[in-house]
């Protein structure tokens, strides 16, 4: 998987210039999207860490993934204590990590006292109390309810080892690195550089998770899943696992907010605190496979590459931009039904309405497809996709 | 089933066969011309019937017949799924094998709701009140016609008059005795041909197990009853006849008169 | 961000100066003058008509079915989209108060059907088969249900030519002016529409009420909503009183948004969904999931606290927001301190 991430930018490149070139172009996200997918992705792995994993509906995580986003903004714009806009992303970066997990710290220890429906009120309502708060604090910005934009610095957040200045480079469409000629032959734009970059940093935190939960911490979160009650009749204190599991969880939806930033340079209490947002890492962890920490970013990829096809401004490629090149006026001018044409009708029911199809398909989701995309292959298959994969085309093979 | 036999030999001769058509259990008997009048027909016939919850198999094929009119007690020791039995019937919790007949009706399948339409009642383990309603309130929900529900708040207050001085306190805040005494009273305004009793003395004093016993012996007088009952005096003088129950199987059955309470037979079934 | 920094900065905010006490106190007597709070306390009534709208039909079904809808934000969205839709229809330029007024009725009939049929259509489709699964499955599927309502909306009302994220300002244009004006008496004013909203409140409250303790169906409810099993037992379909009660949740949810269309700080819009969904949830947390007296009582407090915040907002403190964080502050603290709310009864809802 981290491969088919690692080639994509490649292959993409590659295709758009083949003969497919507007095929491609319509159907396959951009890397820009791509981008956007790692972050949320990110976010939406760290819900699911909590959420999947413990069975504790956290309505109220984008707290976390906009505490991580307003750090940095702020941060960047030197209205944080101690720190002036000259410093290092890589610091900022942890900053914010280390922000939403204090701040999971405080809601999780009152929160987790509660369970099912309760808990995901009361996350929600810390949230929402937070969201509001932003939305109309003037000290964040001269119009909170604009959010921040990073003004403080104009060069781009770099991402690498500190310390070693060959290995850091900057992120952002505008003010991203740009590479040329690495190993010779290889061109990268500043989008590129930038998903590789943040790339980077969502595999560290994935293989952190992940580790996280193949450890017996990550096995006693899953008992209490399965069972609360026989895991703390066990003696376990369920509370502090619960606990522990959500303030790591918060700060990896930090470090997802602080990259969003990173990456768009500025931040809105709607993208960022609102409940919805929440919402979205939700939707996509229930198609990707809930309580699978992979699933989510499949979710989102798959979400990502359906808004951008079914996008209003077509600058992905996208539907009808692709059906008005190739298919022809007339097709398009085709009355369907009292004066409506095809490319109306497209207009009116397809673009900038990718809500209601990923919609329709999560209600799908959770009928009859509970455990997402990625849990079901891992039920048929029997193991993980990249154990179970191999395993499969070899019997194929020798049978 | 042959005229002389005893229900003792109802599990041999009968229930076998109709493991496998279902219905010849009630053929039989009706085809087999002299036995007792009762006997042609059963009210209730349980045969084959195996239940689960999720994994675990409680019932592994349980086998009876209740007639129109009798008391029958079904025994056992706890665990062995005397509940899960009357469950069963109810289809509260429906059975993946076997078949569950009301006179001569298919159970199986069916909505609970139709189940009891049909003349089921169901007077729980443990009472299960609707806590925030009052005892009238209590009885009302069980009456199926509401035009009915001022004879049946009657009826149901003659038989416990303790319950007619609460009419308006809410049932959770009754006492354990006050609370059976409703439930069994639910029970009795139900319209009920077959009265499905699950443990009506657990835990209550003695003096209360006498009024409730007094109150299921005059019930029985015109009911049918399938009488789960783990106090032993209490349920031979109330049943006519008995199952016991292990395993999630009928592990014996008789008549209540040819056992004492004191006997060995039914000792050793019920004992830990 | 701890609860002293948010506390820290909120008085950062009041009017600077070291005189911060005295001016509290000043405000305070102002707030504690009987025409001011007269005028608050009347507000918060009217609000918590509202609240007690948007919130009874969730409230019912969570009581019956331990299903906390989260689509009930949109079906309320829905009901003011269709009220209004009647309203602009029915309602001329030319027609008097009583024709609008009667437009009104009309326009609560038609959105109370729809949604109720569209509720049970829910109920039967989707919910059912899932009632045995765990809450959070409850919660996801009627969050779907949620976003497809809200696109639909999004594609039928941009059909039209209407912005779906601003307020559809022609259903505001056919209130009739009785509403819009002010009744006066001793200082005290109050508008003709939050003396309209407090009797559609009051209406709606004792209907409930009735229908809860005074029909046959709300016996079943009531009793259902404590031990379904049991009820079915005594030959209830408990299947058919879910749906019932689903629709007539649903039901009341229409109707509340079309009273929520006629007013200017609401309106018809597509974010009305959100907008609504969030307050229902703190009425009906604060007041116990499930009890319709809590939901009520809730709702009274709710109302108050927004229209006592709104009037220290104005004149104090100067942070936008503060009305609403309070509110928020309301369930957060609630559920802290009694988490199963006002009149919750402990075991509702995976305690």
């Amino acid at each position: 998987m981290v491969l088919a991430f690692a080639l994509y930018p490649g292959v993409y490149a590659l295709l758009a210039d083949s003969g497919l070139s507007t095929e491609v172009v319509a159907v396959l996200p951009r890397i820009e999207t791509l981008v956007v997918v790692l972050f949320f992705g990110l976010f939406a792995m760290s819900f699911d860490f909590i959420s999947g994993y413990t069975g504790y509906l956290s309505f109220g995580h984008a707290a976390f993934y906009g505490t991580g986003a307003y750090v940095v903004a702020l941060g960047a714009n030197g209205k944080l204590p101690a720190l002036g806009p000259e410093t290092p992303f890589m610091l900022l970066l942890v900053l914010a990590g280390v922000a939403a997990a204090v701040l999971a710290l405080a809601i999780g220890s009152v929160s987790f006292r509660l369970s099912g429906v309760y808990f995901a009120m009361i996350t929600l309502g810390f949230s929402q109390v937070l969201y509001v708060f932003v939305r109309d604090w003037d000290f964040v910005s001269s119009a909170p309810r604009d959010g921040v934009a990073v003004t403080g610095t104009l060069e781009g957040f770099r991402i690498g080892v500190p310390g070693v200045d060959g290995l850091n480079v900057a992120i952002g469409q505008l003010t991203g690195d740009s590479i040329e000629g690495l190993f010779g032959f290889i061109n990268l734009s500043p989008t590129e550089v930038s998903f590789y970059a943040i790339g980077a940093v969502v595999l560290v935190c994935y293989l952190a998770m992940q580790r996280l939960v193949h450890s017996p911490f990550g096995r006693t979160l899953i008992a209490i899943r399965e069972n609360e009650e026989r895991a703390r009749a066990i003696g376990y204190n369920t509370y502090a696992y619960k606990l522990g599991a959500f303030v790591a969880s918060g700060f990896f939806a930090g470090i997802a907010g602080a990259l969003f930033v990173g990456f768009r340079r500025s931040v809105t209490p709607e993208n960022g605190f609102y409940f919805l947002v929440a919402g979205d890492a939700l939707l996509v962890s229930i198609i990707g496979g809930f309580g699978t920490l992979a699933g989510p970013l499949y979710g989102e990829l798959f979400d990502a590459s359906v808004r951008e096809f079914l996008s209003k401004e077509g600058g992905g490629g996208g539907l009808l931009p692709y059906l008005r090149a190739n298919v022809g006026d007339a097709t398009l001018a085709t009355e369907l039904y009292n004066g409506l044409t095809v490319a109306e009708a497209i207009d009116t029911f397809l673009n900038g309405h990718a809500a209601l199809y990923v919609g329709l398909l999560f209600v799908l989701f959770v009928l009859y497809v509970p455990n997402g995309l990625l849990g079901t292959a891992r039920d048929r298959m029997d193991g993980t996709l990249a154990k179970a994969v191999p395993r499969r085309v070899r019997r194929w093979f020798d049978g | 089933m042959s005229s002389d036999a005893g229900p003792d030999s109802n599990s041999d001769a009968s229930v076998d066969p109709s493991q496998d058509t279902g219905e010849s259990a009630a053929d039989q008997s009706s085809g087999d011309g002299p036995s007792s009048e009762e006997r042609d027909e059963p009210l209730l016939s349980l045969s084959g019937v195996e239940t689960y919850y999720g994994d675990s198999h409680v019932l592994e094929g349980v086998d009876l017949d209740v007639y129109e009119g009798e008391v029958v007690a079904l025994m056992g020791r706890n665990g062995v799924g005397k509940t899960t039995t009357l469950r069963s019937v109810l289809q509260l919790t429906p059975p993946r094998e076997g078949s569950v007949r009301y006179r001569g009706e298919e159970l199986v399948g069916r909505d609970t709701h139709e189940v009891a339409a049909r003349g089921l009642g169901w007077i729980p383990e443990d009472r299960r009140m609707f806590g925030q309603l009052t005892v009238e309130e209590n009885v009302r929900v069980a009456v199926p016609d509401a035009d009915d529900a001022d004879a049946a708040l009657e009826l149901a207050f003659e038989t416990f008059p303790d319950l007619r001085e609460r009419r308006e306190a809410k049932a959770g805040d009754l006492s354990g005795g006050q609370q059976q005494m409703l439930s069994i009273a639910r029970g009795l305004v139900g319209d009920n041909d077959l009265l499905l009793v699950d443990e009506p003395s657990e835990g209550l004093a003695p003096l209360i197990v006498e009024a409730v016993a007094e109150a299921l012996t005059e019930a029985a007088s015109d009911t049918t009853m399938l009488l789960v009952e783990q106090n032993l005096p209490l349920a031979l003088d109330v049943a006519d006849r008995f199952y016991v129950l292990d395993h999630g199987t009928v592990v014996d059955e008789g008549d209540t008169d040819a056992v004492s309470a004191e006997g060995e037979r039914l000792r050793r079934y019920l004992s830990a | 961000m701890s609860a002293g920094v948010a506390l820290a900065s909120l008085a950062s905010l009041a009017p600077a100066g070291p005189s911060i006490p005295l001016q509290f106190a000043d405000a305070l007597i102002e707030f504690l003058s009987p025409t001011t709070l007269v005028d608050v306390i009347l507000r918060g009534i009217a609000e918590a008509s509202l609240y007690v709208m948007i919130a009874a039909g969730l409230t019912l079904v969570f009581g019956l079915m331990g299903v906390l809808n989260f689509a009930h934000g949109s079906l309320t969205m829905l009901g003011a989209y269709l009220g209004g839709l009647v309203l602009v229809v029915a309602v001329a330029q030319s027609t008097g108060g009583v024709g609008r007024l009667l437009a009104f009725g009309v326009a609560v009939v038609v959105a109370f059907g729809a949604l109720a049929a569209l509720g049970g259509g829910i109920e039967v489709g989707l919910v059912r088969p899932i009632y045995d699964r765990p809450p959070l499955y409850q919660i996801l599927l009627t969050f779907g249900v949620t976003l497809v309502l809200d696109e639909l909306a999004r594609i039928v009302v941009l059909f039209y030519g209407l912005q779906p994220t601003t307020v559809w300002q022609d259903v505001l244009g056919t209130k009739p002016v009785v509403l819009a004006e002010s009744v006066g008496a001793a200082g005290v004013s109050v508008s003709g529409l939050e003396l309209f909203q407090i009797l559609f409140g009051v209406a709606t409250v004792v209907g409930v009420h009735l229908f809860l303790t005074r029909t046959r169906y709300g016996l079943y409810v009531r009793a259902g909503g404590e031990d379904s099993e049991m009820l079915s037992a005594l030959g209830v379909d408990v299947n058919r009183v879910f749906t019932v009660v689903f629709a007539l949740g649903t039901g009341i949810a229409g109707a509340a948004g079309v009273l929520l269309a006629w007013d200017p700080s609401w309106g018809a819009s597509v974010p009305l969904a959100a907008e609504t969904l969030l307050p229902a949830f703190v009425v009906v947390i604060v007041g116990g999931l499930g009890t319709f007296r809590g939901t009520v009582v809730a709702a009274l407090i709710v109302g108050l606290v927004d229209s006592s915040m709104t009037w220290w907002f104005q004149n104090f403190v100067d942070f936008t927001g503060l009305p609403e964080m309070v509110v928020f502050l309301v369930l957060v603290i609630t559920l802290i301190v009694k988490p199963q709310g006002l009149y919750g009864v402990s075991e509702v809802g995976g305690h």
